[in-house]
């Protein structure tokens, strides 16, 4: 008996410190997915590389939803042009990989300046909508353009450097680019201008009366975000080889939401939690089953009516202060 | 283009207008009272659709089936709406609007699902009802006489509407919860009951348009996701939350969509989006809403 509330003891003691180190929990997850490869098979390195992208793309949404509380509709809109821009500079050019790299999420970037020009300009339900019709436009020009990109057979077989060929190599590339990608985003968020954003979502009209200038600085959170969902677009372009009109559909956007949500949206590494479960899911529910989406549905629904703040939420505002509690009841 | 080609684009684009008039007007008298934007909306259409196939071929023996089924399939989707209403919305009004449209894109995926499990994913078709199953011409024009009879519909549909707000005590009454919940309800009207009514008569309208829709087109899964956005682009031309918003944005949508058709097919569907970005840049508030 008192071997197993010592043993107790230990345990709590142990979460409790590693709870707070953070750090030492994000790098052995960071050197765990650097020796991955060598232990589970490809095709779980694939479905990885997918999460780690997904990520990204959860991230970057996360800046402006999460961080800024612009609600957007249309992220694949700005994905898609990302992924486009790669894959047709591969295709129709002969300029360097690496170029073509940096110009999707440039491209992004750029559309995302104008798009969110006109979008800052509206609040709630109507920038909502608007980032929404925006997105449904460049579907539709991918769509209907048919001699450039391909139509609804999408842009494919363009030329990779042969250094990804292999999946593991591509998996290395793509971990390394979400992982400076992410410690970019962490940057951003944790520097005055992130808290400046935060103070934006709190309260707009106070923020505004301090002297900032909301409506620039929410178009600056707009383009950022468009900026890392191009580099999640062009690296998806380059690991699936194949690009198509429907990464710009709002299907595609309210998978990414859902990915915000169910990791949890005020937390930094929510989106990261929420892609990896997200995508676990939806592949080991469909090995089981053609109705997946049934099931989606009900965690989606569940999600809303009972778990609001994600994954990342419930584990620091349930789990935490449980492991504290018993602590200090203890004592 | 000569005149009769003319007439008859436009008493197409008029036909397909008005069906998605009668979806788009449920959709605006929801998000007008209930500020919800709800996206599961086209899937209640599309439940319509399968409901007026299922009726019509189990039972195809009763004569006039159809008509039978235009009465049961909206009642049956209003019935669905309620439930919606009661068991999940009810718990969210007070939430922010992005958990709003997550969990109802969470319904298009449960009820889509169910549509597949109970009908199964092939494509299905509806014979067009006896009366209004012959052709009869217009301006010289060979016209079928369904989509005559659909424009009817949405034009009868509107003016009920409206009389019904204008005109009733009920119609007070929404207008009242509407207008200023929070007073509504210190007088006495059972606020909550209001929405799972106003809910209802929004599904109602959309399983109507559902079971209107199959003799002109197909039951097939999907439909609820091309027609939610097409409803979008119609209450946030004619301004959110407004009856007569809805009737003037779905005419204006359906004739952009008959015309470009015939003269720049490539660009129709990227019309409808940027007559949608063009208002809510200039005029957010719509043709015919209010501004706030």
């Amino acid at each position: 008996m008192m071997e197993h509330e010592i043993m107790r003891e230990i345990i709590q003691e142990f979460f409790k410190k590693t709870l707070t180190l953070r750090l030492f929990w994000l790098s052995t997850a960071v050197i765990l997915l650097f020796i991955l490869p060598l232990f589970i098979s490809t095709a779980y390195i694939s479905l990885i590389s997918e999460m780690l992208i997904m990520a990204l793309a959860g991230c970057a949404l996360n800046l402006m939803m999460g961080y800024t509380g612009m609600v957007s509709f249309g992220p694949a809109g700005l994905y898609a042009v990302g992924a486009y821009t790669t894959a047709l500079l591969l295709k129709k050019t002969g300029i360097p990989f690496a170029a073509t790299m940096v110009a999707g999420p440039i491209m992004a970037g750029l559309v995302g300046a104008v798009v969110g020009w006109f979008c800052v300009r509206r609040t709630a339900v109507y920038f909502a909508l608007l980032t929404l019709a925006f997105a449904q436009i460049i579907w539709t020009i991918f769509f209907e353009w048919y001699d450039f990109t391909g139509g609804d057979d999408g842009t494919v077989g363009f030329r990779k450097p042969e250094l990804l060929l292999s999946i593991n190599s591509s998996y290395y590339f793509i971990l390394l680019i979400v992982i400076i990608c992410l410690i970019l985003l962490w940057i951003i968020v944790n520097s005055p201008f992130g808290k400046t954003l935060q103070a934006i979502r709190e309260n707009p009209v106070r923020t505004e009366f301090i002297g900032v200038n909301v409506k620039r600085y929410q178009l600056y959170a707009f383009i950022i975000s468009s900026l890392f969902l191009g580099a999640a677009g062009s690296l998806f372009a380059v690991f699936s080889g194949s690009v198509f009109p429907d990464y710009a559909h709002w299907i595609k956007s309210t998978d990414m939401i859902v990915i915000c949500l169910l990791g949890g949206m005020y937390n930094f590494l929510g989106p990261v939690i929420g892609s990896a479960v997200y995508i676990f899911l939806s592949k080991l529910i469909s090995g089981y089953t053609m109705y997946w989406m049934l099931f989606l549905g009900i965690i989606v629904v569940f999600l809303v009516l009972f778990m609001r703040n994600g994954i990342a939420g419930f584990i620091s505002h349930k789990i935490a202060p449980l492991i504290q509690e018993n602590k200090e009841t203890e004592k | 283009m000569d005149i009769e080609a003319i007439m008859g684009q436009v008493l197409s684009g008029l036909s397909v207008g008005m069906v998605l008039f009668l979806i788009a007007s449920g959709l605006s008298v929801i998000f007008g009272t209930l500020k919800i934007l709800n996206l599961a909306h086209g899937t209640i259409y599309m439940i319509g659709g399968f409901l007026c196939y299922w009726i019509t071929s189990t039972f195809a023996h009763i004569p006039a089936i159809f008509w039978l089924a235009l009465i049961l399939g909206p009642i049956a989707t209003a019935l669905l709406g309620g439930l919606i209403e009661i068991f999940l919305l009810r718990r969210i009004y007070a939430e922010e609007m992005l958990y709003q449209y997550i969990l109802t894109f969470g319904l298009i995926l449960i009820l889509g699902e169910l549509c597949k499990l109970i009908w199964g994913v092939g494509y299905h078709t509806v014979s067009v009802p006896w009366p209004v199953d012959g052709k009869m011409s217009i301006f010289g024009m060979i016209y079928p006489v369904y989509n005559i009879f659909l424009i009817c519909c949405g034009v009868a549909v509107f003016i009920g509407l409206m009389a019904v707000m204008r005109f009733t005590g009920l119609g007070r009454i929404i207008r009242a919860v509407t207008f200023n919940r929070e007073m509504a309800n210190a007088l006495g009207i059972n606020v909550p009951m209001v929405y799972t009514g106003v809910f209802m008569l929004g599904c109602w309208l959309a399983g109507l348009a559902g079971t209107l829709m199959p003799p002109m087109s197909v039951v097939a899964l999907g439909t609820d996701m091309a027609v939610i956005i097409d409803c979008f682009i119609i209450v946030v031309i004619g301004g959110m939350g407004s009856l007569s918003g809805a009737f003037i944005g779905a005419i204006i949508l359906g004739l952009v969509n008959a015309f470009g058709i015939s003269l720049l097919p490539k660009l129709t569907i990227a019309f409808g989006f940027l007559l949608m970005i063009i208002i809510l840049i200039i005029r957010h508030w719509g043709l015919l809403g209010k501004p706030e």
